[in-house]
């Protein structure tokens, strides 16, 4: 050994020696009465331990990565002053330092292992064209006034962004902007940067774009588009834009199109139901027909996922329809559509994700198909290039949500019954994928299969398994991957309908962010429809930290405390748990009843980006803020069919 | 003539320099009118084939159909009125002082600036490149080893410590430790993935750890654990021919980002800026 690496080695010895004895030291360790030490492993067939299969299949390391990335070549980004490029986005998300759109120095505290850069196929790549003047550009009085707006500030090209948010939505959008020539170049130039910057087994690039429906007035119905492939089936395509028609169906038969007459494979993930006015979710079709079993088999075809969590708003579950969710409330965005205009209370029923899962199981029973088969994914859906959904390190939405004293309070939006500042942005969207390998087919087939699921930030490694034959001491966190798919199917995964006497079991192992906070609890999640077609649902906590002093009570249990110190926003992993591991073997369960499960993972109370940010530039903000919150984990559901 | 007039001699006239300026000035100008258009071509305007082909395929493009000869006649008439008008704006200098023509020429400047060199870089270029950025292509050095796990708020630092003198004299690590979702053994993993799976100083210590001896407690981000590396790499600079792709793109990449600022700095250095304002 040479003679440097052996002084290296030990002094890593003696450093991890102090270390070991600082541990020892500690005077005092709450051990709860009662608690085995644990110390002895519970059994010495230790699966996945010293001799690991070689041939086995199963995914390993959660890959981490967005959905839902748009730089300054999207037209509304580019309009609100980003100039960041489609390849500042990739190598931001490799980890590597980006100057950002305000000149600021930004850089990831852990780099994504994929991305799916998703600029709006809508006048995609016009802005550059726009902001330098082009005369084809200017000779239309709109655009020029555009133009002009941007050279006046960050104020006057926000105010700018919106008005072009809203032409979209509106149909009202000039022209020029949606001649198709822009696009073509802007894609096979966005294609060619995600080829240099693919590398199989390191770093996933995805080949994607957004579909941005917003119907007639600003009902957001868009969509992200998310190729298997590379250039060869990609490149010489033009993304479908919405000039035509908003009619997620138009998209369906691209689709179906593209994979026809190339034989690549696409997906979708629609989001931002909370912003559709009730028509992300509804039963009907664009033009009001009614569901034909044709357009829920094309839904269920080509949407395998839907995007839970990201900067505008959480979209999983609302209090509205979950009364007794105490976790449905929280970043919601529930005051309009994306134009503003104003939600009205019967909208929400078709806006949300675990309603939505309701739902399509009832339309099941109708039609045949559950349109609405969707998995849990989740994307940032920032429009700086900056994929950052870390609260300490929020880089906004546009570029006037970058890092600055007052950001919290600039205007987003004054929509028709509420003003919409800044400080609403939550700083959501990671998702996480149980693929076998980090490339394009190998994450792509696992959110075809729905082995995925979505986080508001947080690194939060979660399983979830679903079987007849799990027994209780198959809840090990040594074992519960090679027992997990030998024995049941995945999140994602479809349970067969039960034979007599047959009851599903649950595996479920939570792992807090290994540089994060620690859990508060794990619940699962159940939708079903009864025998009259009604849905319903429930929720269970099953596992929890400090279960010794924690009790249920009437179900509910009591609030985990809270560490968080506001005057330095910092918080301390002293209560909460590292792992929680356990089994669920549903109580309530009726053979003959379609249901899905999900598993719901969250936190302790940690500072919100606002409480950072009130901490470094000594601002204070108004008490409608918040300053910290519960972060999350959501899986895919497991689906029960009865026979 | 007299030899002088006033006082002014011939002589004196030859060697006046306003005279010199005059004449120099007066053969500019002649040379000028036998190499330059001239006012007459500045006033004429004429249209080429190839620029009627170029509306057509322009309209082509945008309309996907071809314009019919009345179009045509309207595409020649608008080229036509932009061009006049163009040249009377630029006589009456609107082009002087206005944002968006100084963004547009910035913006096609940079673009030139950027795109200039085309050539695909060398072995030579390439290696060079290499040699000054290692750091950015090195394959990271990776470690294999064993952990046993403890739950640091149920363990007690003595009994870990128990446990670490039994493993140092040989005990089977798989009979001890708690449950975890972490690996109890990493093979050939990368510094900065375990870095990631067990949080940041955990990576760093194992990284340096002595191998085929049982160490610890060290921390994680999860818990507490015992920790015996078998083996380790260091990080690799991989040859040019394994990394071609990746050393072309930073190198690229690198061109493009420099050479519209080497060309901006280049420039400034023709310039005498003077500011003469309080700057902030």
């Amino acid at each position: 050994m040479d003679r440097k690496i052996r002084l290296a080695g030990s002094l890593a010895a003696a450093a991890a020696l102090i270390e070991g004895a600082l541990y020892l030291a500690q005077a005092r360790i709450v051990r709860p009465a009662g608690t085995p030490t644990g110390l002895m492993a519970a059994s010495l067939a230790q699966e996945g331990g010293y001799l690991p299969d070689p041939n086995r299949k199963y995914p390993e390391r959660v890959l981490w990565g967005d959905e839902h990335v748009h730089t300054g070549w999207s037209v509304d980004a580019g309009l609100a002053g980003a100039t960041l490029t489609p390849e500042d986005a990739v190598r931001f998300a490799r980890g590597e330092m980006v100057k950002s759109n305000t000149g600021q120095d930004a850089r990831l505290q852990r780099p994504l292992d994929w991305i799916a850069v998703t600029d709006h196929s809508d006048a995609m790549g016009t802005v550059g064209e726009l902001t330098g003047g082009n005369p084809e550009m200017m000779a239309d009085p709109t655009v020029k006034r555009w133009h002009d707006m941007m050279g006046q500030g960050v104020a006057q090209a926000t105010a700018a962004t919106l008005e072009l948010v809203r032409a979209q939505a509106t149909r009202r959008m000039p022209k020029v902007l949606m001649d198709e020539k822009w696009v073509a170049s802007a894609w096979q130039k966005t294609v060619d940067i995600m080829e240099k910057y693919n590398e199989p087994g390191k770093f996933t690039a995805f080949i994607s774009y957004e579909w941005t429906s917003n119907a007639f007035t600003g009902e957001n119905l868009h969509r992200n588009v998310i190729f298997r492939g590379n250039a060869d089936t990609t490149r010489s395509l033009t993304p479908l834009t919405t000039w035509a028609t908003g009619d997620p169906a138009a998209l369906w038969a691209w689709l179906a199109n593209y994979e026809k007459t190339t034989g690549g494979k696409v997906l979708a993930i629609p989001h931002n139901g909370n912003l559709s006015n009730g028509r992300m979710f509804e039963e009907r079709q664009y033009d009001g027909k009614p569901l034909t079993k044709e357009w829920v088999e094309a839904r269920a075809r080509w949407e395998p996922l839907y995007e839970l969590y990201q900067f505008k708003g959480l979209g999983e579950a609302h209090p509205a329809l979950s009364p007794t969710d105490e976790f449905a409330g929280g970043e919601l965005w529930d005051t309009g559509n994306l134009a503003g205009i104003t939600k009205q209370q019967g909208m929400l029923k078709t806006e949300y994700w675990r309603e939505a899962l309701k739902s399509g199981m009832r339309l099941q029973r109708k039609l045949g198909t559950n349109p609405f088969k969707y998995g849990a994914a989740a994307g940032t859906d920032t429009h700086t290039g900056l994929s950052a959904s870390e609260e300490n390190n929020f880089w906004g939405k546009l570029r006037s949500s970058e890092p600055s004293p007052d950001r919290w309070e600039h205007l987003f939006q004054k929509e028709q019954s509420y003003v919409r500042k800044d400080w609403t942005l939550a700083a959501a969207g990671q998702m996480g994928v149980w693929a076998t390998a980090n490339t394009r087919e190998a994450i792509w087939d696992a959110m075809k299969r729905r082995e995925t699921y979505a986080t508001t930030g947080p690194r939060i490694t979660l399983r979830f398994f679903g079987g007849y034959n799990f027994g209780a001491a198959d809840a090990n966190a040594d074992r519960i991957v090679s027992t997990g798919y030998a024995k049941g199917v995945p999140m994602g995964g479809d349970l067969k309908a039960a034979r007599t006497g047959q009851v599903p079991t649950f595996l479920i192992a939570a792992m807090k962010d290994p540089m994060g906070a620690n859990l508060d609890r794990v619940q699962i999640i159940k939708g079903w429809v009864d025998n009259a077609g009604k849905t319903h649902e429930a929720i269970f906590n099953i596992l929890w930290s400090d279960p010794a002093t924690r009790k249920l009570v009437g179900g509910k249990l009591p609030a985990v405390g809270d560490t968080v110190d506001l005057a330095t926003a910092t918080y301390k992993n002293s209560i909460g748990a590292t792992e929680l591991v356990g089994s669920f073997k549903d109580p309530t369960f009726d053979p003959g009843q379609r249901a899905f499960y999900y598993v719901r993972v969250l936190e302790i109370p940690t500072p919100r980006w606002t409480a950072y940010d009130a901490v470094k530039y000594r601002v204070k903000m108004g008490p409608e803020v918040p300053m910290k919150h519960q972060e999350r984990a959501a899986s895919s559901p497991i689906w029960y069919n009865p026979a | 003539m007299g030899a002088a007039v006033r006082g002014w001699s011939i002589r004196a006239l030859l060697r006046d320099p306003l005279l010199h300026f005059l004449l120099i000035g007066l053969a500019l100008f002649l040379l000028y009118g036998l190499v330059s258009p001239g006012e007459a071509d500045s006033r004429r305007i004429v249209i080429t084939q190839s620029q009627v082909d170029d509306m057509v395929r322009q309209y082509q493009s945008t309309w996907t159909h071809s314009p019919t000869p009345a179009e045509i006649r309207g595409l020649i008439d608008t080229y036509i009125h932009d061009e006049i008008v163009y040249r009377e704006g630029l006589s009456m200098g609107l082009d002087k002082d206005d944002a968006v023509i100084k963004r547009r020429i910035r913006q096609k400047y940079e673009l030139i600036a950027e795109e200039e060199d085309h050539s695909a870089p060398t072995d030579a270029d390439l290696d060079a490149f290499l040699k000054a950025h290692p750091e950015e292509f090195l394959r990271p050095a990776t470690v294999s080893f064993d952990q046993v796990y403890f739950d640091a708020t149920t363990t007690s630092p003595e009994a870990v410590g128990t446990v670490r003198v039994a493993l140092q004299k040989g005990a089977n690590p798989a009979t001890f430790g708690q449950p975890s979702m972490l690996p109890r053994h990493v093979t050939d993993g990368e510094i900065d993935l375990v870095g990631r799976e067990f949080g940041d100083n955990f990576g760093k210590r194992v990284a340096i750890a002595p191998v085929d001896v049982w160490v610890g407690p060290l921390m994680s981000g999860i818990g507490v654990h015992l920790v015996r590396v078998s083996s380790r790499a260091p990080p690799v600079l991989p040859p040019l021919d394994q990394i071609r792709a990746a050393v072309e793109r930073e190198w690229e990449s690198d061109r493009r980002s420099r050479s519209s600022l080497d060309d901006y700095r280049r420039a400034r250095t023709g310039y005498e800026i003077i500011i003469r304002a309080k700057m902030p």
